[in-house]
């Protein structure tokens, strides 16, 4: 048994090398494709679930115009959240947050009159809505023109636009690329088996099995699939690091969760090799026909 | 001798086989060859000699008729099935199909090791089989260093290593000079007196002629003539 898969595998191995430079074109596509895919669809999740601890990150403090009187903050309250996007409306009543504010710095505020407007404090559901509610919370007569609605926009932006990015490129480009490496794999096969197609007729001539034949090419795919899932998960675990670096650098309380370095390496394996198992059998099937 | 008399091992019964393109290889052919027997398939280019050979083989398909082998009907195989007739016999090649960068042992080695033989096997048998073809004093050469004949001496051995009862050799000599096309003959011949059914695919006619073998003459996919020849092989 041993004796049989030391010859199945040396098999295999004879077409790596011999295809050199097709097994590295399919490994490291694969590889990319993997890491953009798999990659960053993992710092897609991180990235999104560091987003939902930026306290305050969902909110917008919506300032009213002075004099806006009881009606007027109801009906901007129903408009509010009327509005598509919009989670929740909370009032913060003038009088309350002078109050808080004489409470917190009495030396400061004693003496003076009320100088605060009422206010809302409005959540949304997600932050590629945030321009635009805030669009439509601004344009209320009863808000106020100049500062009207105040809320972490760049950061939102920011954030947004990476959290964007990373779906794209995980989805489109990954997607892509993914299809070029079964290519490659398929084409790198495809090569060895003209490559060897002496070794081929040879095996045919003396009867050896379809299974003797057919497992060094299934081999050779397994093998580039895997190896191109080992170095996409070093790719991600660089990527990791580095977005932890950034996030570090952002917030001192926010950190990014213990890679699952293990886990995603047997995903990413087990789906290159899969992959690679698949295009392989593809590659060989109507040239390896017993003839 | 012809096959009169003897058991039939193979028989192609009224074989057509027709190529793409309506290129037609055999027409109705019918005959039997005896185990043992060392026959020779002879005709002009396109007669059909190779076809005649390549149904055994299952590398052609039948259009009609049937081809027995060892009372079995082959045209009718599934793929699945042809690997184990291949093991029932051993196929020369004219070209010979020898891996330049493995030597001669390995060559036969390889063979082996393909059809599922472990290592130990593979050491034990290997020196005993480029014995039987006269190969064994060039094991360690490599096959640009052989001449002609000792290549296909060399694939000879591989077609041995299933230890077959019938062989088949489609031109052996096509590429040799007489003398060494004379030397494979005599090698074929001594595996027939051994035993072995032995078909050949051949339009050398200055070494068929010495061979004094059954002589299957093939013109247009049809026999023309059969024959008879002075079989060594055993019933």
């Amino acid at each position: 048994m041993l004796d049989r898969i030391s010859f199945l595998f040396g098999e295999a191995m004879v077409a790596l090398r011999r295809n050199g430079n097709m097994a590295y074109a399919a490994i490291s596509t694969v590889a990319i494709s993997l890491f953009l895919i798999g990659g960053l669809g993992y710092l897609y999740l991180r990235a999104s679930a560091y987003a939902n601890t930026i306290p305050g990150k969902f909110e917008m403090r919506v300032i009213l115009k002075q004099g806006t009187d009881n009606k007027g903050i109801q009906d901007a309250i129903a408009t509010i959240r009327a509005i598509p996007g919009v989670a929740a409306v909370t009032w913060i009543p003038k009088d309350k947050a002078w109050a808080k504010e004489q409470k917190d710095n009495p030396e400061l505020t004693k003496g003076l009159d009320n100088p605060y407007p009422d206010a809302f404090k409005v959540t949304i559901k997600d932050l590629g809505s945030g321009d635009e509610v805030a669009g439509k919370i601004q344009s209320l007569a009863t808000v106020d023109p100049a500062e009207g609605v105040k809320y972490l926009k760049d950061e939102q932006r920011l954030i947004d636009e990476l959290l964007r990015l990373l779906k794209w490129l995980g989805g489109a480009v990954g997607g892509l690329l993914f299809a070029t490496a079964g290519v490659l794999i398929y084409n790198a096969i495809r090569l060895t088996v003209v490559s060897r197609r002496l070794e081929i007729r040879i095996m045919q001539l003396v009867g050896a099995s379809r299974f003797t034949i057919h497992v060094p090419f299934i081999i050779e795919g397994i093998v580039q699939g895997t190896v191109g899932g080992f170095v996409a998960t070093l790719m991600i675990a660089g990527g990791n690091h580095i977005l932890g670096r950034f996030i570090g650098g952002l917030s001192n309380h926010s950190t990014l969760p213990d890679f699952p370095f293990t886990p995603l390496l047997a995903i990413l394996c087990l789906t290159g090799a899969v992959y690679g198992m698949l295009c392989s059998e593809l590659a060989i099937r109507t040239p390896l026909k017993y003839r | 001798m012809t096959s009169e008399g003897k058991t039939p091992y193979i028989e192609y019964r009224d074989v057509q086989v027709e190529y793409p393109g309506h290129v037609r290889g055999l027409r109705g052919v019918s005959l039997t060859i005896a185990r043992g027997e060392f026959a020779f398939f002879i005709g002009k280019t396109g007669a059909g000699k190779s076809t005649m050979l390549k149904l055994l083989t299952r590398e052609a398909r039948l259009t009609a008729g049937s081809v027995v082998l060892n009372g079995r009907e082959i045209g009718n195989l599934r793929e699945s099935e042809v690997p184990g007739l291949r093991r029932e016999m051993g196929i020369v090649p004219q070209d010979f199909a020898l891996l330049p960068r493995k030597k001669v042992w390995e060559n036969v080695a390889y063979a082996m090791r393909a059809v599922g033989h472990t290592r130990k096997e593979v050491r034990k048998r290997v020196p005993d089989i480029l014995d039987l073809v006269s190969i064994a004093h060039r094991a360690d050469a490599y096959p640009h260093q052989l001449s002609g004949g000792e290549q296909q001496r060399v694939a000879i051995a591989r077609a041995l290593i299933n230890n077959p009862p019938l062989l088949l050799a489609d031109e052996p000599t096509g590429n040799l000079d007489p003398e060494h096309s004379w030397e494979i003959m005599e090698v074929l011949k001594r595996l027939n007196q051994r035993g072995a059914t032995v078909l050949v695919a051949s339009h050398d006619m200055m070494v068929i002629h010495r061979m004094t073998s059954r002589i299957i003459t093939l013109d247009e996919g049809m026999v023309s003539s059969d024959e008879g020849g002075e079989s060594a092989g055993s019933d």
